[in-house]
């Protein structure tokens, strides 16, 4: 299968997307190294469309023509203390990896996101260690590894050593203006 | 957040200088000697906090802070407090995760207390809490004094966190310091 990078699309989900998202996220090894359960219906896709993805603060529906095959999402802290700074996640269908298609999504999140939201300085993913295909995708992205965090937090009941990435609002203002 | 204050110019006095230390709560009764090392702007540099000014503030601090916290102690000194030491809890699937904190009045820096608290927390915490497998703390990245105390303790430096707090309206970089229950005690 060809995937041209260019049909790569972000945009907010729909509930028509219930019957797609259901074809990735009822995948186990899509939802591994998630907290989301794997989905068993096509009802609970329309629920977490409805329930999760719609009111979130920031997820995109990844789209080749407008067809959802994957999500990526970024979570700005809550508080006073914390709201500069948010966390990024990604999840494309199993059948579509190894395209690049990840990374490709992942930039055009991130360089949205810090347009959308000008007060978050810091970006935050957290990445299994074993989870060697998420690393490279964020690191393509331009994420910058930090450490490990040995056994950090509990991912679906097992203790996880996380390797931590940070893309900062800097980093992005500066590769703008390389680019410029 | 918790604070790891303690900027330590001198490494080199002995132990027993100071013998008699020891950890036990701290209650509104201490905050006399709470607000030797709040006001000290010197202990209060690397903290999210500004100095104290008045006692008020200080006891209610004491009483909607320290009282109710999940475990924060006195360091002391012939039973006199000279400082404070913490463990933050988490729930849920950040339950295995506690954040150690300390202050120390600046008088007291330099003689390895800071140290031997840690110390005496990572030999007892690790029981009381049997769902603690990683104790952390987050070190400005300048608190060279605080580094060495986490490192003589035995805890891993995993790397530094860019800009991961807003400290006094500025952009701090903290460097990640953990010790598992198993370095401790290998199983």
């Amino acid at each position: 299968m060809e995937i041209e990078l260019s049909k790569i699309s972000l945009r907010p989900f729909k509930l028509e997307d219930a019957d797609d998202f259901f074809l990735f996220a009822g995948d186990d090894q899509f939802t591994m190294n998630l907290r989301w359960k794997t989905l068993t219906s096509k009802q609970e896709a329309l629920d977490h469309i409805k329930d999760v993805c719609i009111p979130h603060p920031w997820r995109r529906s990844i789209c080749i023509d407008d067809r959802s095959i994957g999500f990526v999402s970024i979570f700005p802290f809550s508080g006073e203390e914390d709201k500069f700074k948010a966390n990024f996640g990604i999840g494309v269908a199993v059948k579509y990896w190894g395209h690049g298609i990840a990374t490709r999504a992942a930039r055009m999140a991130v360089s949205q996101f810090f347009v959308d939201f000008p007060e978050v300085v810091r970006l935050e993913a957290f990445v299994d260690v074993e989870n060697l295909g998420s690393q490279r995708v964020v690191e393509k992205a331009g994420f910058q590894k930090e450490g490990v965090l040995r056994k950090y937090a509990y991912v679906k009941g097992k203790l996880r050593d996380l390797v931590l990435y940070s893309f900062l609002s800097t980093d992005f203002h500066a590769a703008q203006a390389e680019a410029d | 957040m918790e604070d790891t204050s303690v900027v330590q110019l001198h490494q080199n006095k002995p132990e027993d200088e100071c013998p008699n230390l020891s950890l036990r709560p701290l209650d509104v009764s201490d905050i006399d000697a709470f607000m030797v090392w709040a006001t000290d702007e010197k202990v209060a540099r690397f903290c999210t906090w500004e100095p104290y000014t008045n006692k008020e503030d200080g006891l209610s601090f004491i009483k909607n802070t320290v009282l109710p916290h999940p475990w924060l102690q006195a360091i002391c000194v012939d039973d006199r407090p000279i400082g404070a030491i913490s463990v933050t809890s988490n729930s849920g699937n950040d339950k295995c995760r506690g954040e150690l904190g300390y202050v120390l009045a600046s008088k007291y820096w330099g003689r390895g207390i800071a140290t031997r608290a840690v110390g005496m927390v990572v030999e007892t915490i690790f029981d009381e809490w049997p769902h603690l497998e990683r104790l952390e703390a987050l070190v400005d990245v300048e608190n060279l004094g605080s580094q060495r105390v986490l490192e003589k303790a035995g805890f891993q430096r995993e790397g530094v966190l860019r800009k991961y707090v807003v400290l006094k309206g500025r952009s701090r970089d903290r460097v990640m310091f953990s010790l598992l229950s198993t370095d401790h005690r290998p199983t």
